[in-house]
Order: C-alpha cells, then structure tokens, then sequence
C-alpha cells in the first residue's frame, strides 16, 4: 500500500550527501545480485553459453558427427552416457551441440527482431502523425496472422536453414516488441524531462537517443531474455514441421522430433537428452527474465 | 456505562516497514486520543507517518511489508490490535469508516455508486437489497448530490471529482459511524470544491454526532476544521493539543516553522521564513524573530512603466480537436487558451493563477511553443517567436526556459545532474569544452543553495526540493532572461516550498529574471508575484496587480476563489 | 452499437488490405516461381510453362493481385497441389474435428486456470502459491511437442489408457479418441494461463478501490469474487477472445499426432507436401478470423467495463 505519494521523497530515502552517484542500471545490479534465484538461473546460463563456445570450437564433444551403425541406438551406458542414436551418434554429444543451434537462434533472431522493433517503434511512437499510422498499420496486419502461421509461411517461401529460421524469427517476433516501444515513446516523449530537454533546445536526434532511449532500453534487455526462449521453442517446432535447420545439423528440435519414432522402439534417451538440456535453458532464462523484471523496474515488485 | 469521554485511545503505536534499504520506523512511540464528538486533526508533511497511524486504526497496513509492532488502539474498552479478523471486519465500515484521498481511484470503475453504497448496508446492516437501494438514495441526498435518484444509478467515472469525494463520504456514512477517518479528502480537489466538501463534513459530524480524524498535510484546512491537532513529524508526535493553542502558541520549533513558512494572503513579507529558521538540524529551537522579516519593496508592487516589455501575448488561442469525424474531420474542439492577451515587463513576475483544467499550463507551454498555438502571436523583445522555424527558435530557448511541476519527472532518471545541467551549455555552445562546463555546473549549484561535489549523482538520489534545486541550476545553465514556473513548487511540502520561492525571489533579483509563475495556490502567488491574471475555463477573467486583486477583486471567479480559500491561520 | 460494428469493420479494410497484401507478396513474390514448385522436382521446362500459363503467372503482378483478390471474395481459393480438392470445402470440412478437440478442451482449461488463479490470489505468496508458480515455470520450460510425445508413450503406448491414435465420424465414437488429446491440451494450456491469470489478479489487489473494499469491512473472499473478478474480466475477455481463431483453427501438433482431421491437421499435411495454395488460403483465413474476434472481444468490452461507450 502506497502511504506517501511518489513525488515526494520518505526521509528514510535521502541518501548521505557523500556518497557517489549509483546509477539506476547500477541499483538494478546491485537487487539483481542479490536476487539468490537470478544468480543462479545466471550461472546456468553462462555455463550453457561456455558449452556451446566449446563445443563449436571442437574442444569438447568433437565426435557429434562420428557415425558409427554398429552402435546404433544404444541405450545409457559409461561410454555414451546418453546412449546413441539411429547412426550411433552420441546422444550427449549431439545434445551439446544442440545448444549451439538453440543459442544462435535464440540470440541471432530475437537479436534481429529486437532492432526491427526497437526501430519502427520509436519512430512511431518519438514522431507519431502519418509514420505512426504506416507503422501501426504496418505491424497490426503482421499480428493479424496468428504467430505460428506466419512462421510457418515465411518458412515455407524463404526456405529451410540455421540462418533462415534466425532470418525468419527476427522478421515475425518484433511486433510486440515494436507496441511496446511506441507505448513507451508516446509516453516518455510528453514527460517533463523530454519537455525539458526541448526548451533547452534539443535537438529529435538528441531526444531519441540521449534521453528516452535509455530510459526505455530497459524494456528491451526484458523482451529480448523472453524472446529467446520464444525462439528456442519455434526451432523445435519448426523442426517438427521440416522447416528446421539443414539435416545433420545437431539440433534439439530434430532430436525431439526424431523421438517420435523412436520411442515406439523404447528408445527415450535421445528425447530425455534433447528435453533435459532444453528445460534447464529455458527454465533458467524465464526464471532470470522474472528476477530481471523485479531488478530493472522494481515498482512492478509484488506482483 | 461508559463514562470515558474518548471515543479511541492510542497508546504507544510503533509500526515497521520492511524495505530493501532496511528496517524503517514509519510511526514511532504514537499516543493521542480522540475525544467523542470532536475532530482531531493529524498533520504533518510527506514521511511524517500520519497515513500510516491512520491506516493502523483501520488495521489495514498491508503486511508485507508493513507491520504494527508496538502499542494499543482502544476502541469501547476492546484494542483493536488484537481483536480477531472477523470482529475487527465488523468495526470496518460500521464503527468506523474512512474515506481516501482519491476517490477515483478509491471506487470501484465497474459497479454503480449505488451498488458500492448499498453493499455496506447490506454487509452491517444486513438490509435488502431494496431496501438499501432506498437508504443509498437518502445517503447520496444528504451528501448533496442532485437529482439522488438518477445518479444513483451512475458509475464513478461519470461524475466529478467532488462528486465522487460525495459518493465515498455517503458510503463511509452509511452505518453510521462513530468514528471518520478522512485521510487527505480534499488534497487532490480544487480550491472552490474543497470549501465544500470541509463544510459538509462539518456538518455530517454534527448531525451523526460522530468523531472525526482528519489527515492532511495543510495547515489552513486543520485550522478550518479540527478541535484538536496532532503534529507529527518523521514518525513522531511532536506537539498536540487543542487546535487554536496550537495556532496562537506553538510549542515546537517544528510547529513553529511549519506555520511560519506559509505564505499568508494578508502579509507581504520580501522572503519566507523556513523550519530550518526556527528548528536546528538536531531538533533544538533556534531563536527567530518574525518582525524581522522586510515587506516587499513598494516599487516592484507598484506598477512601473519604465522597463521594457518582455513578453506581450497577443489574442492567443490553442484549441484541441476533441473528435474526430468519421473522415478524420474535426468536430470540436477544447478551447484550453481562449483569446488571452497579456504584457509581462523586465524584472516583473507574472503569477498565473485558476484552477484545474482552467488553461493555464497550455497557456505556459504555448508561450515557450513546446505546444504550437492555434491562433494569436507571441511577441518575444518585440520578436514574433510564432512564426519563427526551427532554427532561430532553437537560439531563442535559450532565453526562456520552464521548471516543471514534478521536479521527478523532469530530470532524466539516466543522467547524472551533472551531466545535466552541462547538457544545454553544450547545445548552445556555453562554455569551451567539458571542464569549463563542469566548472560552470558547480557554480550554479552553490548558486541554488547545492554542494558541487553531488554533481556525479542521480535524480532519484536526491529529495524533492533538491531535485526542483537541480531543475532551477539547468534552466540558469542557459543564461535565460524569462523563466515559466509551472506550478514549480506545487509538489512540494510547504517546508521545502518557502525554501524554493525563497531561492527564486533571490535569483530574480540576482540576475534580473522575469517569470511567469503558474499555480493553483492563490497564496503562493500572491507572495511571489507582481501582477497575476486569474483564468477560467481558457479565459482571462480578470487581470491587476497583485495587491488590486486581493484586496479589491472585480470578477465573481476571482472573488469565489478568494473566499474558498481556508482561514484557518491568519 | 450497430453503429459502433459498422464503423470498426470499415476500419478493418486497410487491415485486411494489408493480410491480402502481405500474403500475395509472400507466396506470389518472394516465394519463387508457384509453377516450378507446383510442377513438382522432375518436370520438365515445357511442362512447367504449362502450368505458368495455365496459372496465369506470365500476367503482371498487379494484375495477378487482383486475380488473387477476386478469387479471395469468392472464397475460390483453388485446389490443393497434393489431393487436388478444394481448399474451402478442405477448410468447412476441417472445422468440425478441430473444434470438438479444442472447444472442450478450451473450456475446462479456462474453468480450471482462472479458478486456481483465483486461488493463489487468495493465498498469494503462500507456500501453495511459490510451488504452484514454480510449476508453471518448469512447464513452460518444455516443449509443447514433449508432452504430446511422453503422453502418448506412457498413456496410450504403455499404459493404454486411451488409444494411440484414430478417428471416428459419427459423434458417438469420436471421443474415445478425443480423451487424450483433450488431456493433452489442457495440460499445455495449465502453465501459462495460470500464470497470466495470478497476475490480472494481483494487478488488481493493489488498487485502492480493494482498500475501500477492505474498509468497508468485506472480508477477502468477497472482494476477490465480486470486486477483484469484476475488474479482472476485461484482460480476462482480451485473452479468451483472441484464443478463439486458434480453436476453429485446431492444434496443429495434437491433430496430426493423434490423426484427427481437423484444420490443424490439414496445415501439417500442406508444410510437408509443399502444398503452397493451402497454406496460403489458411494464413489468409485465420487472420480473417483473428480480425473478427478482435471485433467481438471489443464489444465484450462495453458490457464488463462500463467506462467503454460503444459509438
């Protein structure tokens, strides 16, 4: 329950005049730290980041590719702890390597989308008039086709492929980002502060980029953690629906959808590898996404 | 039986909130009590703890985060801190009732007023529904609603904000109560409506015998209203007792201060005292001699023809499309500034004063062209900034600038103050390079009364009144010979408020400023202005100097206003 | 009100301007030549001018757009490349299993969800409401395909609870095959609306018409059912009207996993046949769809929240 009304300050919350200046990304840090869940849905996700690297670089589970049909669909043991697949893959190796497929797409196409949106948002929102109803229009007849079926279109015309999928998420997953930050410029572009900096005689340029943006970059760094699991999930369903990544490429989404035969063999290891290593992923960014929202905007707190 | 002449006795409340700076003691070692029948008058500035000592009556401090820790509220010999849920729910809305400080947000959007109004009925009184629905009719009656039975039927956004003040005091009423809680009723309604609302509260009382206890924040409105007043301050009470020693003999520098540092319609005083004149940082009472404050220079009042117009405004209009035609036509529109014309001279201040939704913000804006005007020009020096593009408009900001209202909002939280206050040095090519700007930077704040060494801080490290500080810094930054103050310090306590006229009146004089001072608060024009112009609905109504205005007002608005203004303190 | 639908469906035009739009730039330009992909791999180049001619893509695009259009109001959206049958007739045929599998599954999900939700309102921050908002993380941590997989493996496979797949007709027999997706489905909807609903809730608890409540003396069952559930209907009425299109439209997933011949179904067998007009005909028909519900959750609108005026 609110007591006092924000625009005055509780005496408790005047700070000794020596101490230096903590900027509100600092005082986000600081909550985030100590913020015991967000630390450790942090470690986990640097450790996948640190798995990935290295198994891109072919320091560790260089032998996802090792075809080996004698060992074809062997169950868990000390050698392949994961067993293998229908080539006699190992199932671990194969799963590590998924990471790098999932990162990249995660990062690559929520990264993309993030610029479409961040862009054409603050444009509309910062300029408003006729760019704002192009732009409105514009991104309302995106978001009239439901998400997965505009996926799947511009899948099937633009192809299949690690880098289509990235190209293809970053060009259907900005759209709520890009409501967001019109919102968000609207709004910010009639506060004082930016009415400040107009009868101080700032110039747009300078309004876009020196004042609202990092007042709103915030929001960005949230849309883009809970893109990334979005665009973790499309893979998989895209690699379902054979609009996934190149064959042989290690993937999750291929491993899940391979599952589908298998496990009328009894073979569940390769989906329980695949599975494993995506819900730790995933889990730990929507679990970091949550703690980054409390940290970054903590009058949303309690909610 | 019971022969206790106090309807509720407070003994010893202390309550905690859990933050994430730590453990804060929001009411510290609170005793008073209230006598059957009166209207005690908690007041005190933001912080003080009076919200929270109410809300602790009611028992609804959310918890977490808050917790009472200490102390007894007794009510009919039971406390009412340790009464179970269930009988406590009984006392709620039944014995004692509590109307909020906005009472929009304070009603349900979704249900009629009438369904809001009955429902307590029905919970205490366990009426039918129509019979209930009749009592709500009578309610809304009394609370002066017209035509009751119609606009029972109403939902709360399509009434008034007085009207819902109405609404909410009918449903705190409604069982008639023992005891009204009234936490900052009319803080959020303009002058005129809060004369009434204080009135039929006064009289509500009367009639229900009931006892009240009034929060607020202002001084004049206790003195309207309260028998008895408690001063807190910082979690503590420091003075209480019956309202007129309060007024005639404080006791506490604290009170002392508070009282002082109003700006007063009958006084004319060249500056303000401030709490700080009277209480030292520890608390300890500092001497202050009242008499020793000037009066106004008689020349800045009396009108002078010989400086220069600054600013003349000529027939200006700024209307807002109301609706849009189905082609995108516009239909009507909002008259926000309709025909104002007016002449501000060097050195003078222009006060702005009406009510809310009366133009006047539209108006400072327009003339500064953050919002482009409809109609009419601006004479600028004798330069007609309408007409002027991007260019030399961008070279002209730099004599003339604005501080906000919400000294919060107008700084952006991501940038130090330092960078701040260099930023409009650097646009217009102030100062050689980074140093020297900084340089300038620090020296504008020891000017507005800051040290240098805060420049590497942020906004939200700062208080209110520092932050309005900052604000004033930057718009010196420039070198401005005209200034718009929008209802600069209407966010402020009253304490820091005296500070920050004081500061302004300083600089005027200082640096030859002219300014335009916008408000709502009739008193704190009076004081800082020279000739003030009262607007109504985008209109100027009347227009003199300022000393004409008050003591001699022509138009029926202004004298309405005038009169609505509390005579609590004199 | 009439009034009101009139003027939103005229505002409707760019935006359906815009789907035909986006969908002729799609599949018309960006996507290839429609001939060589309608010919299949081995055609031969005169087979495949054939087919151009016959398509009539050797017209300008404009006036093939228009072709697109006046096909598009006549709802002849041609016939599919890979069972030669008529995508609308496709489409009618379709609805009928899609929305026998999602409509009840749809409605004992929201039941179920908003209730819960209302629950862990009541309680919030109880240890009922971490573990049960930990739980809906960890499930939306998995795949949707996960599920459909490990439930059809244990529940029918092993365990035959249900059958592994099929479909029947008649409306008697259908269900014996609907359990388990319908299982399935709801399962898939627990984590994410439970989520979505605690949050309208909460968002709403820390307003101040709850504290006005509470200072009437209601108790904190009544003001979550009558003033906290009254407030929350509009997001409430946003999310289950725009799930809408999704149920006419199916599951994908569910349906060509467990062979139920619904629209969902329909699109799975159109991705991997390349069947470019179906896709097509679908991605425009579902943001019809969309279009329509919009308009629908917006009239709901004026009857929950009285400060809406529908002119």
């Amino acid at each position: 329950m609110k007591e006092i009304s924000l625009s005055s300050p509780l005496p408790w919350q005047e700070k000794s005049s020596e101490q230096k200046g903590r900027s509100l990304w600092q005082d986000a840090l600081h909550r985030l730290a100590k913020d015991k869940v967000a630390m450790v849905s942090f470690v986990v996700i640097v450790f996948y980041l640190i798995l990935a690297a290295l198994s891109k670089l072919g320091i560790i589970f260089s032998n996802f590719d090792l075809v080996n049909n004698e060992i074809a669909y062997q169950s868990p043991s000390w050698e392949h702890w994961l067993g293998t697949d229908l080539f006699g893959r190992d199932v671990l190796a194969r799963a590590a390597h998924g990471t790098v497929t999932s990162l990249t797409v995660g990062f690559a196409g929520t990264g993309l989308s993030m610029v479409i949106g961040t862009v054409l948002g603050a444009l509309a929102g910062y300029f408003g008039g006729k760019m704002d109803e192009a732009i409105v229009w514009f991104y309302t007849t995106i978001d009239t086709v439901p998400y997965i079926l505009l996926v799947i279109a511009f899948s099937m015309v633009i192809g299949s492929g690690l880098n289509t999928i990235c190209l293809v998420i970053g060009l259907t997953f900005w759209v709520n980002h890009c409501r967001v930050m019109r919102a968000e410029f609207m709004k910010h572009r009639d506060r004082e502060y930016v009415q400040s900096a107009v009868s101080l005689g700032a110039s747009h340029l300078r309004r876009i980029f020196i004042h609202i943006l990092p007042n709103v970059s915030h929001l960005v760094l949230i849309n883009f953690s809970l893109g990334v699991v979005t665009a973790i999930m499309s893979e998989v369903m895209l690699s379902y629906l054979g609009l996934g990544v190149e064959p042989g490429v290690p993937s999750w989404g291929m491993m899940i959808s391979d599952a589908k035969l298998e496990l009328s063999r009894q073979v569940w290891w390769g989906l329980a590898g695949a599975t494993g290593f995506m819900f730790f992923l995933v889990l730990s960014l929507i679990l970091f996404n949550d703690a980054l929202r409390d940290a970054l905007d903590p009058k949303l707190k309690n909610k | 039986m019971n022969s206790n002449p106090n309807l509720i006795e407070i003994e010893n409340l202390a309550v905690e909130f859990k933050t994430d700076e730590g453990l804060v003691h929001a009411a510290k070692n609170i005793s008073f009590s209230i006598p059957k029948g009166k209207t005690v008058g908690l007041v005190g500035e933001s912080g003080s703890g009076k919200s929270i000592t109410s809300l602790a009556i009611m028992r609804l401090i959310a918890s977490p985060p808050g917790k009472i820790t200490n102390g007894k509220i007794l009510f009919d010999q039971k406390n009412l801190l340790t009464l179970p849920e269930a009988e406590m729910r009984k006392v709620r809305g039944n014995r004692i009732s509590m109307i909020f400080q906005e009472p929009m947000t304070s009603l349900n959007p979704v249900f009629t007023v009438g369904d809001q109004i009955s429902e307590t009925l029905i919970l205490h009184q366990k009426l039918s529904k129509k019979a209930a629905w009749e009592k709500s009719i009578d309610l809304l009656n009394q609370v002066g609603i017209p035509k009751p039975a119609e606009r029972i039927k109403s939902y709360p956004h399509e009434m008034s904000g007085g009207q819902r003040q109405r609404v909410m005091i009918a449903m705190a009423i409604a069982c008639e109560p023992e005891l009204l809680i009234a936490d900052e009723p009319t803080t959020a309604l303009d002058v005129t409506i809060q004369k009434q609302i204080l009135e039929l509260l006064a009289n509500l009382k009367e009639k229900y015998k009931m006892s009240m206890l009034f929060i607020t924040h202002d001084l004049g409105v206790i003195g309207d209203i309260a028998d008895e007043v408690v001063v807190m301050y910082k979690g503590n009470i420091v003075e209480k007792g019956p309202a007129t020693n309060i007024f005639s003999k404080p006791q506490h520098p604290y009170t002392k201060g508070l009282l002082a540092c109003r700006p007063s319609l009958d006084r004319n005083p060249n500056r303000l005292p401030v709490v700080s004149d009277f209480m030292s940082e520890d608390g300890k009472e500092k001497p202050y001699d009242m008499s020793q404050l000037k009066q106004k220079k008689t020349n800045r009042v009396s009108s002078d023809e010989q400086n220069p117009v600054v600013l003349e405004i000529k027939n200006l209009k700024k209307y807002f499309p109301l609706k849009k035609g189905f082609l995108g036509g516009t239909q009507s529109y909002v008259k926000a500034v309709d025909d104002v014309t007016l002449k501000v001279r060097r050195g003078r201040t222009l006060g702005l004063v009406g009510e809310s939704g009366c133009g006047k913000t539209t108006l400072g804006r327009t003339i500064l062209r953050l919002v482009e005007p409809s109609e009419g020009s601006i004479l600028y020096n004798g330069t007609n900034i309408t007409s002027l593009d991007r260019e030399s408009m961008r070279g002209m900001r730099r004599k003339m600038q604005i501080i906000f209202q919400d000294p919060y909002a107008s700084l952006n939280p991501r940038m130090t103050i330092g960078a701040a206050i260099a930023e409009p040095m650097y646009i217009h090519n102030i100062g050689k390079n980074k140093k020297e700007r900084s340089d300038i930077a620090a020296s504008l704040m020891k000017k507005v009364g800051l040290e240098a060494s805060m420049l590497n801080r942020y906004p939200h490290e700062f208080s209110g009144g520092q932050r309005q500080r900052v604000c004033i810094a930057r718009a010196l930054a420039v070198r401005p010979e005209f200034i718009i103050c929008d209802e600069s310090v209407s966010a402020l306590d009253v304490s820091i408020q005296a500070q920050i006229l004081n500061l302004l009146f300083d600089l005027q004089d200082e640096f030859n400023l002219t300014y335009v001072f916008i408000s709502h608060d009739l008193a704190v024009v009076k004081f800082i202005s020279d000739d003030i112009a009262v607007m109504y609905n985008g209109k100027v109504v009347e227009y003199n100097d300022a000393i004409s205005i008050y003591e001699n007002p022509q138009h029926d608005y202004t004298k309405k206003l005038l009169s609505a203004i509390p005579k609590g303190i004199s | 009100m009439f009034k009101y639908i009139f003027r939103r469906t005229i505002y409707m035009v760019p935006i359906l301007f815009g789907v035909t739009l986006l969908t002729f730039t799609l599949f018309h330009v960006v996507g290839g030549d429609p001939a060589v992909l309608a010919a299949g791999k081995h055609a031969t180049p005169e087979q495949i001018e054939l087919i151009r001619q016959s398509l009539g893509l050797n017209r300008p695009l404009y006036v093939q757009y228009f072709q697109f259009l006046h096909q598009i109001f006549t709802l002849d959206f041609g016939r599919s490349w890979s069972s030669r049958q008529n995508i609308w007739t496709m489409f009618t045929q379709g609805v009928g299993p899609s929305l026998s599998l999602t409509l009840p599954a749809f409605l004992i999900a929201e039941v179920l969800t908003i209730s819960l939700a209302l629950l862990l309102a009541r309680w919030r921050d109880s240890l009922f409401d971490r573990v049960t908002k930990i739980t809906c993380l960890a499930m939306l941590s998995l795949s949707s395909l996960v599920y459909i997989l490990w439930g059809q493996y244990v529940l029918a496979y092993k365990w035959d609870i249900f059958p592994i797949s099929g479909w029947d007709p008649s409306w008697a027999g259908r269900w014996e095959f609907l359990g388990l997706p319908i299982v399935i489905f709801v399962l898939l909807s627990l984590g994410s609306n439970i989520l979505f609903f605690r949050t309208v809730f909460l968002d709403e608890i820390y307003h101040d018409y709850v504290r006005t409540a509470r200072a009437k003396g209601l108790n904190e069952s009544g003001i979550l059912f009558k003033h906290v559930l009254r407030n929350a209907m509009i997001p409430i009425i946003t999310r289950v009207v725009q799930e809408m299109p999704f149920l006419i439209l199916g599951s994908l997933l569910l349906e060509s996993f467990f062979g139920i011949p619904g629209i969902g179904g329909l699109v799975v067998l159109a991705i991997q046949n390349a069947d470019f007009p179906v896709i097509k005909a679908m991605t425009f028909l579902s943001a019809v769809l969309y279009m329509i519900f919009q308009l629908i959750s917006d009239v709901l609108y004026a009857v929950v929240d009285p400060k809406i005026q529908l002119r």
